[in-house]
């Protein structure tokens, strides 16, 4: 068995999978309500509450599928990228863990998670394919030839990620955090051709998405307090549609461009309904695994090069890629 | 009893493996490589990760990063080994280092934690200590100037009385439980709790 271990950001979770990827458990303990009085998510909040919940979050998943550490043959963690406290103590507890039962290591990269979120039973996606990650925290476009090995990036944001996108508007619009959940809900009882919000046009396959969210803070400007609450509906719909095109633009024009036959979607905004519906051709990650979660960790575990004790003692998390 | 000892929470990290009082083993790094220092401590003893019957750990205060490190290393083994674990404040640990001593740790932002009647948060300038108190710990090494001033006296930077040495933590540990029953000591809240309107 794989145990997998994700503490990037603000959940913290824990998953068992088999060899041949099969998810037996999958516990994701979210820390959104704890970062919603915030507006955001604050490192220091976050990594205080992972180090509360990573070992009994360990100790669900095992006990979720049915399996002791006696069953596990490698733990997968994630190294990076993100919150570096945050990511510390999932790699500190991993290690233990590892080192405790002479178990090898795989140092995850989260990225690299998310699209391994589509490896997973009972409908896995084979490479190569090329995958849009789009969450609160990464927007790019990944040229993925085969399941083990950095993908190709051939395009990402300039600015804020898709979900930081939905989660900014979705403020602007008075809807608690993290709203992007409720405003693609509120949307689909709004005209999404209400408001003419612009697509940012930037050369080559990459994103930008705040001078979206600047036009969206105007229109609600423009706005009575009155006004603002009856057209909601319709300001949300053109936001969201807005995002989801551009989205959906860029991705086939990286489809194209690299003659990609097979398109799929990953990360929490995949869970968008409007995006799902707006790429139907691509294959969307399932929607219990578009948020950080740690079957997906997992998975990419099972296909990477695993460190053998001792080699893993030393080491360290990454906030960054570059 | 065979207790493994490790403290994270300054920025050397130590460690000892203890065995009913006698120090088998100490080493010193970093918090990221601590796992190393435990698994050479283990090697040189010739003893079995099975044969561990307690963690005590240094719960800070400290960086509030290094506190965490520890703790969650702590709390793995203690998952998957069955061990108990005691918590130990690092400020308990280098006073009993030095006997006598004011314990004093570099708390970053201009501030340092020490014991005085409890854990304490403050300005160097703040601490007043009584002419020719000892203050041992990073935090004395780092404000040398301001303490000495103060009539403190200070041992040389590499004395190894200012480290918070495992084997006291060994010492002092009590009340082996749960390891998620052991809590770091921050003794700040986060920033963003102290802007919060
Ligand atoms: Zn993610």
């Amino acid at each position: 068995m794989i145990l997998g271990i994700e503490t990037s950001c603000d959940e913290t979770a824990a998953a068992v999978i088999t060899p041949d990827g099969r998810i037996l458990s999958n516990v994701v303990s979210s820390q959104a309500d704890l970062h919603a009085r915030y507006g955001g998510v604050v490192p220091e909040v976050a990594s205080r509450r992972h180090l509360e919940l990573v070992t009994p979050v360990v100790q669900e998943a095992l006990r979720d599928s049915g399996t002791t550490l006696d069953d596990v043959d490698l733990v997968g963690v994630t190294a990076g990228p993100g919150l570096i406290g945050a990511l510390l103590v999932g790699v500190a507890a991993a290690k233990a863990i590892a080192w405790a039962r002479r178990l090898p290591l795989a140092a995850v990269d989260h990225l690299q998670g998310h699209v391994a979120s589509l490896y997973l039973e009972p409908d896995p996606v084979e490479p190569p394919f090329l995958c849009l990650l789009a969450s609160g925290g990464h927007t790019m476009l990944l040229d993925v030839q085969e399941r083990n090995g950095k993908p190709r990036v051939l395009g990402a944001t300039l600015d804020d990620a898709a979900g930081e996108a939905f989660d900014k508007g979705a403020r602007l619009l008075g809807f608690g955090y993290p709203g992007g959940a409720e405003l693609d809900h509120v949307a689909r009882n709004g005209d999404p051709s209400a408001y003419a919000f612009p697509v940012a046009r930037v050369p080559g396959l990459d994103f930008s998405f705040s001078g979206l969210k600047t036009a969206l803070l105007y229109a609600v400007r423009k706005l009575t307090a009155e006004e603002g609450e009856r057209r909601r509906a319709d300001l949300a719909a053109s936001y969201q549609r807005a995002i989801v095109r551009a989205l959906v633009e860029r991705t086939r024009q990286a489809a194209e461009q690299i003659g990609a036959t097979r398109i799929a979607v990953v990360g929490g905004v995949a869970a968008n309904s409007e995006l799902r519906a707006a790429l139907a051709e691509a294959r969307a990650a399932p929607l219990a695994l578009c948020t950080d979660n740690a079957a997906m960790i997992a998975s990419a575990a099972r296909f990477s090069n695993p460190i053998h004790y001792p080699g893993y003692l030393g080491l360290d998390a990454y906030a960054s890629t570059a | 009893m065979l207790i493994l000892a490790f403290d994270t929470a300054t920025d050397v990290a130590t460690s000892a493996l203890v065995s009913d009082g006698e120090v088998l083993g100490e080493r010193r790094s970093r918090a990221v490589t601590v796992l190393e220092d435990i698994d050479a401590l283990l090697r040189q003893a010739g003893a079995h990760t099975r044969e561990l019957e307690g963690i005590a750990v240094g719960i800070g205060p400290g960086s509030f990063t290094g506190v965490r490190i520890g703790l969650a290393t702590a709390r793995g083994l203690a998952l998957a080994l069955g061990v108990p674990v005691a918590g130990v404040s690092t400020l308990d640990a280098l006073a009993a280092g030095a006997l006598g001593a004011l314990p004093v740790v570099d708390a970053r932002r201009g501030e340092v934690f020490v014991l005085e009647d409890e854990p304490r948060v403050l300005a160097p300038a703040e601490l007043r200590p009584s002419p020719g108190t000892l203050c041992v710990g990073s935090g004395a090494v780092r404000y040398r100037s301001v303490l000495e001033a103060a009539g403190a006296e200070i041992p040389a930077d590499q004395d190894e009385r200012h480290v918070p040495r495992a084997r006291f933590h060994a010492q002092l540990a009590r009340d082996f439980g749960p390891a998620e029953a052991v809590e770091p000591m921050y003794l700040r809240v986060p920033d963003a709790d102290k802007t919060r309107k």
